[in-house]
């Protein structure tokens, strides 16, 4: 697992991010706005949106949280590089 | 050009021991002046232009643009 990481891993990732970080935005907004039905429904899509990724993701590039948040492949290699500082 | 950075200028004394700072500036993003957020405001098309942009709504982008490079002295 050396060889240098493609455009494509990239753009997932990127991609991951801009999902959670709508969430995080929303998150924040449903917190003080507990009663607006379309940012809870554009939530739950958002979170459904980043649980898709997330698989589709790990089923290319490996596991990306810990303690069963991911599946683990064969052997055990969530240690593998590229570290999160590395990417 | 509208920029959210405002400024002012500080009484400088002779007595000031060090040399004085002319003019000062600050920033003024749109939450200053929201109070509680509208529902329903309008967002961003993209999520990756809110993750660019750092919000979700185009009402509360607020650029940061840094004194020291535009130069602070106001218009």
């Amino acid at each position: 697992m050396n060889e240098p990481l493609t455009n494509a891993y990239y753009e997932l990732l990127e991609e991951i991010q801009a999902v959670d970080f709508v969430l995080c935005e929303l998150t924040l907004y449903l917190d003080t706005h507990p009663w607006d039905n379309e940012a809870v429904q554009q939530f739950n899509h958002h979170a459904h949106q980043s649980r898709q990724l997330k698989k589709q993701y790990e089923k290319q590039y490996g596991p990306l949280f810990q303690y069963g948040m991911s599946y683990s492949g064969y052997p055990w290699n969530w240690k593998e590089a590229p570290w999160p500082w590395q990417v | 050009m509208f920029s959210q950075r405002k400024f002012y200028t500080p009484y400088t004394s002779p007595t000031d021991p060090c040399p004085p700072i002319e003019v000062k500036s600050y920033e003024t993003p749109p939450q200053l002046y929201l109070g509680f957020q509208p529902p329903c405001l309008p967002q961003y098309a993209s999520a990756k232009e809110a993750l660019h942009r750092g919000t979700l709504w185009p009402a509360l982008y607020s650029p940061y643009e840094s004194p020291y490079k535009r130069g602070d002295t106001g218009e």
